[in-house]
């Protein structure tokens, strides 16, 4: 055992030996754990080699997925490594670049060089901008971020560079703004409304829609608290909302808003919740639509519904009544003719107490007047039917604007006579071509507008004139008052749909727009003129009627004293069969049948008339039925009928009297005007 | 431990020490060739100690060890080392038989 300290060669070159084998054997890879001595603690080896395997594969796949190009070179600018987007970007495989001088792949080869050599040694990195050229001859401009490889005595060796392609840059920031330019012009071009409050209900943005909606601008409403335009009604609704908001509940209500104006608009809000990234409430997203209009549509759908189902009674009720009215009409002429017939010729049995004084007070006085309220009672039921014609085959013709107006007059009558006088100022006008309810609805309308514009109490001094005008081919009929007037801007606006000055309640806004409609579908024109303080005038100007169909309702008043006919007479109600052959049993045979069949039996047996009166519409076997049985069996037979209707046409009875060239008379009849016509056809 | 220790204590002319990294494979092999050498060899004459370099880290770095598999021989003096799996009989047997 020797002295360490001793100069011993052989235990040198044994401890040398040892060394090197204690070196071979570490290399040879027979250790597993080294000591850390600073630390005190033991490495495991075959743990340190994963961290190293992992962290290799770490920094491989950042450098190939890696959106920047990277690459190296020596200090010859040769190309040591390139990732795959590098060669990418370029067009090329990686390997085809390994190798190859980097000059190969720039458009400015010299610049390249300046750059590369230069390379500022005092700092770690730079960024330079450098054209490159791609496989397919294209230009590729790349922002670059190099950084010097230097060896272990701080000697430049090579650079590694990292390169974004700087085009494709430009067009992201493109389409980017192109995404914020559609969703802006979204927001803003919307019908809905669109409002971001924050957790306090501060609006923090709003589009020009929903300002406008409440008739701001949208700069005037950030910040400020989306309860300052509410009602205290929907304030309550709108703190019941933001506190189901801020439990995340998404949903649909039903509120309204103030307008700036003070007029409530009424919306149907899409209210979503708005958290943060942290889930945490921050506030509230609302799509508003406003449903103002929607609402006001509906109740005038309510409206137009009750008022159809008027119209269908009212047709009931006017055929109902036309019926016994007839007979009624009917035989009141019979009795006062039979009476002033009697009269002449035996004065003294129908006249026991010998007095004309009496005649006059106890019998003619009384008829005439039963006879006038018979009249008045068929007026209305005429009227009735014209405000009361369904919708749908329409048809159109020439239609009497006086006798029409009169009808519009005393349907509005009660609306006028407290509020002003009645002028008429009607000249002798041609029929018009149109409908006349439809005709009839709009002059109610504008009468009644007109009296509506005037206020109760002064009937005196007040008045609504109707006047009616040929000028040209057309036929004007005006209605003015002498109410208020309107400013311009209300003028402008009269004939819009919704629009009204009246109060709520009282119009639904849709007349002026309805009567507009009406009247241009009929060809014509409707006008209004009106300033402060003068009153207003409606026009309703009016094709005239071709001249060649006849009037149908052309009263035929000249007696015609002819031959005696043969009359067959069908109706199915009885009260007017017979007081209708009573009315013609003077001056005619009348062979009276209830029901078509009997008649057309009748025909078919070989009975031959002069004229067959027969009703339109009855049960079992219409008139037009019967008609057409005629046609076949007895042509001759079936061009002698005259129709008479009661009122409530069906589509087909209509359509049958406007395409045939029959003749027709609407129940109840005048009988003067009855045996006037029946003499000249019999003639 | 070191089975052989017990029954002739008195006889101990070689003592080793063997610095393993638990289950690792060279310091697994370094084991069985330990044993089989000290058998076939020293057979009645050795104690071999084997201790763990992870858990008593604090002894290993006592004995100034820097890797393991590590085998000291700690008497007779002076103190040997061997590093490796100790396949290599001849050179751990040189080493264990030098002077």
């Amino acid at each position: 055992m020797s002295d360490p300290r001793a100069l011993d060669i052989p235990g040198l070159v044994r401890q040398i030996s040892e060394a090197n084998a204690t070196i071979q054997t570490m290399l040879s890879g027979q250790i597993d754990a080294v000591v850390d001595s600073a630390r005190r603690t033991p490495i495991l080896l075959s743990d340190a080699q994963d961290a190293l395997r992992e962290s290799e594969e770490r920094y491989r796949l950042i450098v190939e997925t890696a959106n920047e190009g990277i690459w190296t070179v020596d200090g010859d600018a040769d190309i040591t490594f390139v990732n795959r987007r590098f060669a990418d970007m370029l067009g090329y495989d990686p390997e085809e670049m390994l190798g190859r001088s980097l000059f190969v792949f720039v458009s400015d080869a010299a610049r390249a060089r300046t750059w590369l050599q230069s390379g500022d040694s005092s700092r770690a990195s730079a960024e330079h901008e450098l054209g490159f050229v791609r496989r397919d001859g294209s230009e590729l401009w790349a922002l670059l971020r190099t950084t010097a490889i230097r060896n272990a005595d701080g000697e430049r060796i090579g650079v590694l560079a990292m390169m974004t392609d700087r085009s494709r840059r430009r067009q992201d920031e493109a389409a980017l703004r192109k995404s914020e330019e559609q969703y802006r012009q979204i927001v803003e071009t919307t019908t809905d409304g669109i409002v971001k409050s924050d957790a306090l209900a501060r609006i923090l943005f709003v589009n020009r829609r929903f300002a406008e909606m409440l008739g701001f601008a949208p700069e005037e409403m950030i910040g400020v608290s989306l309860y300052a335009f509410m009602s205290d009604a929907a304030r309550v609704v709108a703190a019941d909302a933001f506190q189901r908001r801020g439990q995340g509940i998404h949903e649909l209500i039903d509120t309204s808003f103030l307008h700036k104006n003070g007029t409530e608009i009424a919306v149907n809000i899409a209210g979503s919740p708005l958290f943060d990234a942290a889930g945490v409430y921050v506030g509230n997203l609302g799509m508003i639509r406003d449903v103002t209009d929607r609402k006001k549509l509906q109740a005038q759908l309510l409206a137009s519904d009750r008022m159809a189902s008027v119209g269908i009674l009212a047709a009931g009720v006017a055929h109902e009544i036309n019926n016994p009215l007839t007979a009624v009409v009917a035989n009141l002429d019979y009795i006062a003719d039979s009476v002033s017939g009697t009269a002449e010729a035996d004065a003294s049995s129908m006249r026991p107490r010998g007095s004309e004084a009496w005649f006059q007070k106890e019998i003619k006085e009384p008829l005439d007047d039963a006879r006038e309220a018979a009249q008045q009672v068929q007026f209305i039921v005429r009227d009735l039917k014209i405000f009361s014609h369904s919708a749908g085959d329409e048809p159109r013709g020439p239609v009497d604007v006086e006798a029409t107006m009169e009808s519009s007059l005393r349907m509005g009558w009660n609306e006028i006579r407290h509020r002003a006088r009645l002028v008429k100022q009607y000249s002798s006008v041609p029929a018009v071509r149109a409908n006349d309810a439809r005709l009839g609805q709009v002059f109610l309308n504008l009468v009644v507008n007109a009296a509506q514009a005037i206020p109760e109490g002064q009937a005196q001094s007040n008045e609504i004139c109707v006047s009616t005008r040929l000028e040209g081919q057309r036929v004007l009929v005006e209605v003015s008052d002498t109410g208020p007037g309107m400013p311009p801007e209300i003028v402008e606006r009269v004939f819009d749909a919704f629009f009204t000055t009246k109060a709520a309640g009282v119009g639904t806004g849709l007349g002026l727009a309805i009567c507009r409609h009406i009247v241009n579908d009929l060809g014509g024109e409707l006008s209004v003129r009106s300033e402060m303080g003068k009153g207003a005038t409606f026009r309703v100007a009016l094709p005239i009627a071709i001249p060649e169909e006849p009037t149908t309702h052309a009263p035929e008043q000249q007696p015609v004293a002819g031959r005696r006919g043969r009359i067959l007479l069908v109706d199915d109600e009885v009260l007017v069969l017979r007081s209708v052959q009573r009315m013609l049993a003077k001056e005619h045979e009348v062979v009276a049948m209830s029901g078509a069949k009997d008649a057309l039996q009748l025909c078919a047996a070989g009975e031959r008339f002069d004229l067959i009166l027969c009703d339109l519409m009855m049960p079992d076997m219409t008139g037009m039925d019967l008609h057409g049985e005629l046609a076949r069996i007895a042509p001759e037979q079936a061009n002698r009928m005259l129709f008479l209707t009661g009122g409530a046409f069906t589509a087909n009875a209509q359509r049958f009297l406007t395409e045939t060239p029959m003749k027709h008379l609407e129940k109840p009849f005048d009988p003067a005007n009855l045996r006037a016509i029946v003499g000249r056809l019999i003639q | 431990m070191a089975p052989n220790a017990a029954n002739a204590p008195a006889k101990v002319t070689l003592r080793l020490r063997l610095y393993v990294a638990g289950n690792a494979p060279n310091s697994l092999r370094a084991i069985a060739n330990a044993r089989t050498i000290c058998e076939r060899h020293f057979a009645a004459t050795h104690e071999l100690e084997i201790i763990d370099l992870l858990k008593h880290p604090a002894q290993a770095v006592a004995d100034g060890i820097i890797v393991t598999p590590t085998l000291l021989r700690l008497l007779p003096l002076p103190e040997q080392r061997v590093v490796g799996n100790l396949s290599d009989t001849q050179q751990v047997l040189f080493a264990l038989d030098s002077e």
